[in-house]
């Protein structure tokens, strides 16, 4: 079997190069790892009183959380005499177990403050709680923490952040304004556990019950574009006479915008959104969508960083601010 | 006998969809409409494609858990080539059908060489393609509007999309391959039992390797369907897909075990799914009510065809067939 050998050889031959391959990625891995502790290690030996700020926010992979810790970095860059930064985010807005562990590994590091965008307004009231026993302040920014299970820890932490309430309310009014009592209107909400997600629900209740419209469905898109394009999809064919969709954020109104277009309804059914994403851009110029909410996302952790940095000067929890929210019309 | 019991399994499923439209349209005034055929028709050609891709690798014996990312990286690539860096949609198009294929053989190639699991070898790529998806986006969704809108033309009068009309088209041709094709007879003997295929002379790792790369490419074909679909590459697009694109495969009677398995039954499991989303959706149940109900009718429809196959041999055998 002299080929089969010579197979076999050449199996061994590619197993080892390819072994080399895995050792040499591994090693450069490594390497910059090394790079990057020793770089933090010699900035913290140079400025040992600089107080460390932790950015532990929900997941990097969305554009909006993304937006967030860019503006914190650009900030923290141009007051790098004044804080440092370690910011960090998880994979998947629901994965609550790894933001957990991300503020216990934070707590080890003996941080000086923690500003948390809770994935969930309870499941983190725990982790915080041992942050604080620690003696390390903690900013509440984004999605807020729910006060009775604060209250059952007996942890206060102050909410940096915006009102979403009133914001989807101002957001819901520019859509109500062009509909008639009466009109059949729907709603699609983020995932029903997060805190931001039921206040801004309950400002665009409050809008339509306002204008007396016909509330017909309230259903969840989980936040995510494809989820409420499928439920819009099916909004519209179970109620033809739909005049307008409120959805709690930007990437939704998306799945919404396409389901409408795909029903070859488009300027028959209005669309809300919430964010101001980028990708709005062309679809409030275009009507498809007819408002949404700025929220200033590049400035929402600066708001929680600085309220942080002045509890540490003072010395306190410090207390609760609402942070502007402006609606973004054609 | 064996064709029997094939339509019968057919025929079953198809029952069940059935049953699924005959409630919903019970229970919602406008679900019995040609409107609510074609929005679920033009939603399903990921799921569909995927589904597909699902069924090769699965009867031949592997599971490929990495073709949601790999569907969000093709549309990433997709979208970062033309917003950011102005390359035509056809050229672009190519890109991401070729980011797929290529994810497609670096899983083939993993499992061949290092002789390692394809459920590990996939799930590696499942999260190092979303990584390499958020990569290429700067974890934003672009926006591309109309720019991949030629998938979503609907055929005048038919008002089905031409994304839908492709997906059924590959799902012919895929059942044309497994059950007429030489190739098709080859995936079903690596699955059924590699090393009699190897002593028969096939070449199992070419097989795998093949079966992988055509998973990846219809992985690729289904996150271009997505992104014409929403008119807008997001990098979170697809997570999930391969679950349900293993249940959908599962419905139709395709055995995890490898060698068994039929493109047509599988399509059908894709309207099963997306039958009882778009039900659901009509009657307004709320997310956990949707959860609870598709998980329990993923279960009952495999354990109702079980049974009714079990029960379908008993009878067979003893009418003395």
């Amino acid at each position: 079997m002299p080929l089969r050998r010579r197979c076999e050889i050449h199996l061994l031959l590619r197993m080892k190069s390819l072994t080399s391959l895995c050792l040499a990625v591994v090693a450069m891995a490594a390497g910059c790892l090394l790079a990057g502790c020793s770089k933090s290690e010699t900035a913290a030996g140079n400025a040992p009183a600089k107080p460390r700020v932790a950015l532990v926010m929900k997941s990097l992979a969305n554009e909006f959380f993304g937006t967030m810790t860019a503006g914190a970095k650009a900030h923290q860059a141009a007051h790098a005499a004044d804080y440092e930064l370690i910011a960090n985010g998880i994979k998947n807005e629901t994965d609550l177990s790894e933001q957990v562990a991300l503020v216990d590994q934070m707590v080890a590091m003996q941080v000086s403050a923690i500003v948390i965008a809770p994935a969930d307004s309870k499941a983190l009231v725990p982790a915080l709680k041992r942050a604080r026993q620690a003696g390390i302040v903690v900013i509440n920014i984004d999605n807020r923490l729910d006060a009775a299970a604060m209250q059952e820890a007996g942890l206060q932490v102050p909410f940096v952040g915006p009102d979403n309430r009133a914001g989807a309310l101002a957001v819901g009014r520019v859509v109500t304004a062009r509909l008639q009592k009466g009109d059949a209107v729907a709603i699609i909400e983020g995932i029903p556990t997060a805190d931001n997600g039921r206040q801004r629900r309950l400002g665009f209740e409050e809008a339509i019950k306002e204008a007396g419209l016909n509330l017909v469905s309230v259903q969840s898109g989980q936040w995510e574009m494809e989820k409420a394009n499928t439920v819009a999809g099916s909004l519209l064919n179970a109620h033809p006479n739909l005049k307008a969709i409120f959805c709690a954020n930007d990437n939704m109104a998306l799945g919404a915008v396409a389901a409408i277009k795909a029903a070859g309804r488009e300027g028959q059914v209005l669309v809300a959104g919430f964010d101001n994403i980028k990708a709005m851009g062309p679809l409030l110029a275009s009507g498809a969508v007819l408002a949404t909410a700025d929220q200033h996302g590049d400035q929402l952790a600066v708001f929680g960083i600085e309220a942080a940095l002045e509890a540490l000067r003072l010395q306190q929890t410090g207390s609760d601010r609402s942070t502007p929210v402006d609606v973004v019309a054609r | 006998m064996n064709t029997l019991r094939r339509s019968a399994d057919f025929l079953f499923l198809a029952l069940l969809l059935g049953v699924l439209i005959a409630f919903f349209s019970g229970m919602s005034d406008h679900f019995w409409s040609m409107q609510t055929v074609n929005t679920v028709a033009n939603r399903i050609p990921p799921l569909a494609l995927a589904a597909m891709g699902m069924t090769f690798v699965l009867i031949a014996g592997g599971i490929d858990l990495s073709i949601g990312s790999v569907a969000a990286l093709a549309g990433a690539v997709f979208g970062w080539l033309v917003v950011d860096r102005g390359v035509s949609v056809p050229v672009a198009t190519l890109a991401a059908l070729g980011a797929g294929a290529l994810c497609g053989s670096a899983n083939g190639a993993l499992v061949n060489w290092m002789r390692m699991p394809s459920f590990i070898v996939t799930l590696g790529l499942l999260e190092g393609a979303r990584g390499l998806a958020y990569l290429a986006t700067d974890s934003q969704t672009k926006y591309l509007g109309e720019r991949l809108g030629a998938l979503q033309a609907t055929v005048p009068g038919l008002g089905l999309s031409v994304a839908f009309l492709l997906a059924v088209a590959g799902v012919l041709v895929a059942h044309f391959v497994i059950t007429r094709m030489v190739f098709g007879r080859h995936v079903i003997a690596v699955g059924t039992n590699e090393e009699a295929a190897r002593l028969v002379g096939l070449s199992p790792g070419k097989v795998r390797m093949t079966v992988f790369v055509l998973s990846g490419l219809v992985a690729a074909a289904a996150g271009l369907c997505q992104v014409s679909r929403l008119g807008a590459a997001d990098p979170n697009a697809g997570a999930g897909l391969e679950l349900s694109a293993i249940a959908a495969a599962v419905i139709g009677g395709t055995s995890l075990m490898g060698g068994r398995g039929s493109m047509l039954a599988t399509f059908v499991g894709v309207l099963i799914i997306a039958t009882l989303e778009a039900g659901l959706a009509h009657l307004g149940a709320s997310e956990p009510v949707k959860r609870v109900v598709t998980g329990a009718v993923i279960v009952c429809a495999v354990a109702a065809e079980a049974a009714r196959s079990r029960w379908m041999a008993r009878w067979l055998n003893r009418s003395g067939n």
